[in-house]
């Protein structure tokens, strides 16, 4: 029992934590409560609930990685859509079954010996993983000699490339006409699974000397510098390992789609993750996932202001209005900087410390003194 | 002779029309502390950038060790061994006092990321020694009890103290102090004399400082180097540079006796 708690043990190092044993237990409770409402849904919940749900677990997964470079190592970067891009289409182009491929690149064929491949999905993922951060290892090179809003413009740039390559190498990606018929294998548990594993490294990077360094890189360069931490290859880490988990999040989500194209990796994409994250706050990998599931499920259930309704009580007549969602998106992220300007949690984490103590304030009987 | 731990020669840096440090020589012998003093704008601060690698020279080496120091990133220079304080504060602000230390240490973490996310026993017991000595570096400097403090959160005197905690966990063998003791009161400046003395004398440091505070420079310095506009104009033993013409004159502006004379012409 008390190896399961080691290895759920997600916190920093400890010092003198008298509660570090209980935290660990109710981590491991919560893992198994949500698995457990995961396992019942799937068999008997809606399943339109549950295909939100593998979303909301996707776009979470994205997020966490995305807060590593943006957040913690505070290098804003605007290059996301490209990684999972990069890890959707070598996931398709690894699974598609060669009949499938065939009559799908019907303007150009497709490449030789990419055409011949079929691999099943789980070495494709590791596959797309990798090249996406060796994809992010060689970006990184140019991209990391600016900082700043530079860094911000350089990788935006890199970001559209990719996706202009998407839609022009066509023996490869078959063009504008993007891929389909893609098996639809992600389910459930290939997504909470990503998050689950994404959350385990990230957070166990974060709270490590690793994590440290980047911190330090994202409060003061130059002092990190001096102090002896190589600001280019710490910079580089965080960019890899979110690039990995991008890509192996963006293969998950051909395979829910069914269906990709270059159109649906564009600048919105980015936009998109960027707001789940400074939502939520930047720098903090619980913020990250509060951003996500709120985003996810907030846009499903706006859904309904772009058909067109009536308000209740004064009888307002509100016409269909497309991309109405955007707009209220807009208007929370304007509430949310005017009145939290450091997002939902700033750079703090939730930790059952912190909710031990909410709680015990608020019942002084199980509080003590 | 004993071979010297840093030597500086011919050391030159212009920005554009200005040259900010002009032919400088300087050389420090293991276990010495020296002061680095000047008026305003002499060209001290860009002296430590220079040899810390954070600006490049446009003429001149920087020795250290016997070995040159030429084109390295600052960060590999401090694993040579010379660590600094910052004149205008640079701790890492949202992080605690001692994740300011822990940072010090990570340049001689001897694990990967990979062994660090895991948390392999070599990681686990190198991180929980880095851990004991960020605690013994914060006693130290007298920052025993605000270990868990956010830096920014500090008092100024305490961040000064913090960025010198932090500058020795990277374990230097030079350690360069940028005006330590800057807006510090007479008792804290008197700690810091006996903290700086202590680092020289127990840790074996090799000490080059810069200060204002010339009670303080004279009290503790061995040798004296001072700067104007870029160039050495006197060096020696804190009195002998005291009493130097080319100095009072660089302070106190040139030609206090010529005006008495012309005026007893007039």
């Amino acid at each position: 029992m008390r190896l399961l708690g080691g290895i759920f043990d997600l916190g920093p190092l400890p010092r003198r934590s008298a509660t570090r044993g209980r935290d660990n237990m109710l981590t491991v409770g919560f893992c198994l409560a949500v698995a457990w409402v995961l396992y019942w849904l799937d068999g008997h919940g809606d399943p339109y609930l549950v295909h939100m749900l593998t979303m909301a677990a996707l776009f979470a997964t994205l997020a966490v990685s995305y807060n590593l470079i943006n957040g913690v190592t505070g290098q804003l970067s605007l290059e996301p859509n490209a990684f999972v891009a990069c890890g959707a289409y070598v996931t398709a182009l690894l699974t598609l079954s060669p009949q499938e491929k065939m009559a799908s690149f019907i303007l150009e064929p497709l490449v030789w010996p990419l055409s011949e491949f079929c691999i099943p999905l789980l070495p494709a993922l590791l596959i797309a993983g990798s090249l996406t951060a060796l994809m992010a290892f060689l970006m990184g090179f140019p991209v990391f000699r600016v900082r700043g809003d530079y860094l911000a413009i350089v990788t935006l740039g890199f970001g559209e490339v990719i996706r202009v390559v998407a839609e022009n190498a066509q023996s490869v990606t078959n063009g504008p006409l993007g891929l389909k018929g893609i098996p639809r294998d992600t389910n459930i548990w290939w997504a909470w699974g990503l998050l689950g594993v994404t959350l385990f490294v990230i957070v166990r990077l974060v709270n490590s000397s690793y994590g440290r360094a980047l911190k330090a890189v994202r409060e003061d360069e130059t002092a990190a510098e001096a102090m002896g931490i190589n600001a280019f290859w710490h910079k580089m880490l965080a960019f890899c390992t979110s690039a990995f988990f991008e890509g192996v999040a963006g293969g998950l989500l051909a395979h829910l789609l069914t269906a990709i194209s270059p159109k649906q990796f564009d600048f919105l994409f980015t936009f998109t993750l960027l707001i789940i994250i400074v939502i939520g706050g930047l720098g903090s990998t619980t913020g990250a996932l509060l951003g996500a599931f709120l985003v996810t499920f907030g846009s499903e259930h706006l859904r309904f202001v772009e058909e067109g309704f009536t308000v209740p009580l004064i009888g307002l007549d509100i016409p269909a209005i497309p991309g109405m969602r955007m707009v209220i998106f807009s208007l929370l992220l304007v509430m949310i900087m005017i009145f939290m300007r450091r997002g939902l949690l700033g750079r703090h984490e939730f930790s059952w410390r912190w909710l031990a103590a909410v709680l015990g304030r608020r019942t002084p009987a199980g509080g003590g003194k | 002779m004993r071979r010297s731990l840093l030597e500086i020669k011919g050391l030159s840096c212009s920005f554009g029309g200005l040259r900010a440090v002009d032919g400088l020589d300087l050389e420090l012998e293991p276990g010495v502390l020296a002061g680095l003093i000047g008026p305003n704008g002499a060209g001290k601060t860009t002296c430590f950038n220079l040899i810390t690698g954070r600006v490049k020279p446009t003429g001149g080496r920087v020795t250290f060790e016997g070995r040159d120091l030429a084109g390295l990133r600052p960060s590999r220079i401090n694993h040579r061994g010379i660590a600094r304080t910052f004149q205008n504060i640079r701790l890492f602000g949202d992080l605690s006092a001692l994740e300011n230390v822990l940072v010090g240490f990570h340049g001689g973490l001897r694990a990967s990321f990979i062994s660090a996310i895991l948390r392999l026993p070599g990681y686990v017991r190198q991180e929980r020694q880095m851990e004991k000595r960020a605690e013994e570096l914060l006693e130290l400097v007298g920052l025993g009890r605000l270990i868990n403090e956010k830096a920014a959160n500090l008092a100024y005197g305490s961040q000064r103290l913090l960025e010198i905690a932090r500058a020795l966990a990277t374990g230097p063998k030079l350690l360069l102090l940028d005006e330590p003791a800057a807006g510090m009161n007479p008792q804290e400046t008197a700690t810091l004399s006996r903290l700086v003395l202590r680092l020289r004398d127990e840790m074996g440091l090799t000490i080059l400082l810069i200060e204002h505070d010339m009670h303080f420079v004279m009290n503790i310095c061995q040798s004296l180097t001072v700067l104007d506009q870029g160039r050495v104009i006197a060096r020696g033993t804190p009195r002998a540079v005291q009493l130097d013409k080319a100095v009072i004159e660089a302070y106190l502006g040139a030609g206090i006796e010529m005006a008495q004379e012309e005026g007893g012409d007039a």
